[in-house]
């Protein structure tokens, strides 16, 4: 796959796909960076993204956000398939180690959101079926209630109780274990 | 919501045949067809009509397939308590993907007594739908036989990833069912870790096709049942076993291609290793004496292992017979054999451990350098020469001068660690030889203890462990020698740490041994 600013313009141009934000903002990008979506890739295979993939669905603050983070992690594809090492028992992988830390650092960074936007992103990486995206978000979100009682999570994510009082003491009771 | 918004992206652009490609493909995905029909906000999509659909259900702002996969990344305990948030998260509770059950998660209040556990364990998949169950782990739960059968039967279903069934030593006897391995639990399996009980898996199982990952401790299966077993493993990586007593002959059949790694030990009746596999990158044995055929090995990156005299048959054989090795860690009992000066070369080792104990009085240490001067790539090599015989030449009351050979300068070592340091006379040439030869090492470390528990680990009630007056009296000697043979002789850019024995614990009144 050529990447972008190749020698050979022609191949770079044809590797690039224009994605359309819902406020019609274009964006320009490789067809690697672009394939981190499942989406998008099998729009690419079936040959629909001519005059570009309009995303009705994302904003185009969300998407330069997406798009910064499949920037890197497509990198970070590239460079896994070149390494040799594949095993896991091999303990002195120094250079994959500091990658590896690389990419963790970039993605601690990326989480520095506010909660509106940390949910518009999870929108997003689950419309264009993004799964390193999907599972990161989702994953700050879970962190984010570890340790809570279900009042405080109900109260940080407004979750309507729709249980009766019966129903949740009945449930309480089977999960005692967790609540001591 | 994430299907139905794709299918509106998708009617813009492609045509009806290319959907169904798609949809197949989304269902891996968290929008898993067949669940959504059960949930109240299945028809939510998040296009114009989002704001009023989120009001009707429990769950605001995110969809509730995005909560569910975000309850699944819980850990069980918090998991567990999210079931009472709504209906919907009693829902998504009751098909919890990732059940790990132990103490720790089932009881961190120690009071629980441990009975307790299993019925705990029994009322979370009683409840439990069997639904999309990927990782079932249950490790160390006391008096679980009566249950077993049945808790397997709940959580191993197709679909099912990983299965990690480690009973404890009063289960050893169950027997995991066979029958558990149903088509569908065939084909999704791809993590298989057993340990303490008995697995004796039939001929006509069919096979496993994406099993990548099978490790047995303390499992008894025989060699026979195994091999049968790995042979319908096609997609297996890595292999683990260990204390696997009825195992004579471990044999690996050459459908396995895809097999990384490989890792036997303490398997004590283990006779014979025969690999035909051919892509293997790491193969490590320990503990038994076994007798090892591993064929073709020229892509092997990582080796290790221990048997008499290896030391000088590795230095042999290996740069032909594994020229790619990167990591090398080769040990030996009882060494007689010195290591021979070759022309040939371990072109990319990096990572050296060699490990010699109880060596013979006559061994020569010095020659050792043959490994240095053979690896132009080694980092870092570690020497464990702990538990010498006592009769070996120390340099202390011999007459001779210190040997030296013709130099040879080397420019990557930058890690040489000595555990077990002692006076024998080669050892002090062989660490002279390194600190004038080795242009780049940065760290030297030279321990003369035997890497046992110290008094300040805080696991043996604040003293060091017990050692024989004689290991402590040479280690002490191996002190002085470095002071008076080695110190002087490194020059300053090299972080020279000298590791001794604690003298509070071992000694009434210090140097006592010069």
């Amino acid at each position: 796959m050529a990447s972008a600013g190749s020698g050979d313009e022609k191949a770079a141009a044809a590797a690039m796909i224009t994605l359309i934000s819902s406020d019609n903002e274009k964006f320009e990008v490789t067809e690697a960076t672009a394939t981190l979506s499942q989406t998008i890739r099998h729009m690419i295979e079936d040959g629909c993204t001519d005059g570009g993939v309009p995303l009705p669905n994302v904003t185009s603050k969300i998407l330069a956000r997406v798009i910064e983070y499949c920037k890197k992690h497509a990198t970070a594809a590239a460079g896994e398939e070149g390494s040799s090492s594949s095993f896991s028992d091999a303990a002195f992988l120094e250079v994959d180690r500091a990658f590896l830390e690389e990419l963790e650092e970039f993605d601690d960074a990326f989480l520095e959101v506010d909660r509106a936007t940390l949910f518009d992103l999870i929108l997003a990486a689950n419309y264009l079926d993004i799964k390193g995206l999907l599972n990161l978000t989702c994953q700050k979100v879970a962190d984010s209630v570890k340790g809570k009682t279900p009042e405080q999570i109900r109260e940080m994510y407004n979750i309507v109780n729709d249980l009766t009082p019966e129903e949740e003491a009945e449930i309480r009771r089977e999960t005692q274990w967790a609540f001591e | 919501m994430g299907l139905l918004a794709l299918q509106r992206l998708m009617s813009l652009q492609c045509d009806r045949q290319r959907h169904q490609r798609r949809n197949r493909h989304l269902n891996g995905s968290i929008a898993a067809v067949g669940k959504r029909k059960s949930l109240p906000c299945q028809q939510d999509g998040y296009g114009d009509s989002k704001s009023a659909k989120r009001m009707r259900c429990s769950i605001p702002e995110l969809p509730e397939e995005i909560w569910h996969h975000i309850h699944s990344l819980l850990p069980l305990r918090d998991a567990a308590r999210a079931a009472c948030l709504s209906r919907a998260f009693l829902h998504s509770w009751r098909c919890h993907p990732i059940l790990t059950l132990n103490r720790c998660i089932l009881g961190s209040n120690a009071s629980v007594p441990r009975e307790n556990l299993s019925c705990i364990i029994d009322n979370i998949l009683r409840n439990h739908t069997g639904i999309g169950i990927k990782i079932f782990r249950l490790e160390s739960i006391f008096d679980a036989c009566n249950y077993l059968d049945n808790w397997l039967q709940i959580a191993v279903t197709p679909g099912i990833e990983e299965l990690t069934l480690k009973l404890c030593h009063g289960e050893m006897q169950y027997n995991v069912p066979c029958k558990l391995f149903s088509d569908g639990v065939q084909s999704s399996i791809r993590y298989l870790k057993l340990s303490l009980c008995a697995f004796h898996p039939k001929a006509e199982l069919g096979p496993l096709k994406n099993l990548t990952s099978l490790q047995l401790h303390s499992v008894r299966i025989s060699g026979d049942e195994l091999e049968c077993f790995l042979s319908k493993s096609p997609a297996l990586e890595q292999l683990h076993i260990s204390a696997c007593h009825e195992i004579m002959a471990l044999k690996i059949p050459c459908v396995l291609l895809q097999l990384r790694c490989l890792k036997v030990s303490d398997c004590q009746k283990l006779q014979v290793i025969e690999s035909k596999a051919r892509n293997l990158l790491s193969f490590i044995l320990m503990g038994a004496m076994v007798k090892v055929s591993l064929g073709e090995t020229l892509q092997m990156k990582n080796l290790c292992m221990s048997c008499p005299n290896l030391i000088c048959s590795a230095r042999a054989e290996l740069p032909s017979t594994m020229p790619n090795l990167e990591i090398l860690s080769i040990g030996s009992f009882d060494q007689r054999v010195n290591t021979p000066m070759l022309p040939t070369k371990f072109l990319f080792l990096q990572h050296l451990s060699i490990s010699l104990k109880f060596t013979n009085p006559s061994y020569d240490y010095f020659s050792l350098v043959s490994f240095l001067d053979a690896s132009p790539s080694l980092k870092t090599w570690l020497l464990d020469v702990a538990y010498p015989t006592m009769r070996h030449e120390s340099f202390f009351g011999s007459s001779s001068e210190l040997r030296q050979i013709s130099e040879q300068h080397h420019g990557s070592l930058d890690t040489m660690k000595i555990k077990g340091f002692h006076s024998a006379k080669s050892l002090i040439e062989l660490t002279c030889y390194i600190v004038k030869n080795a242009k780049s090492l940065g760290c030297l470390t030279l321990d003369t203890t035997f890497g046992e528990l110290k008094c300040d680990s805080g696991m043996i009630g604040g003293r060091c462990a017990e050692m024989p007056k004689d290991f402590l009296t040479e280690a002490g000697r191996g002190a002085a020698a470095i002071r008076a043979y080695i110190e002087d002789k490194v020059p300053p850019i090299v972080k020279l740490t000298v590791v001794e024995h604690c003298r509070r614990c071992h000694f009434d009144s210090p140097c006592e041994w010069i």
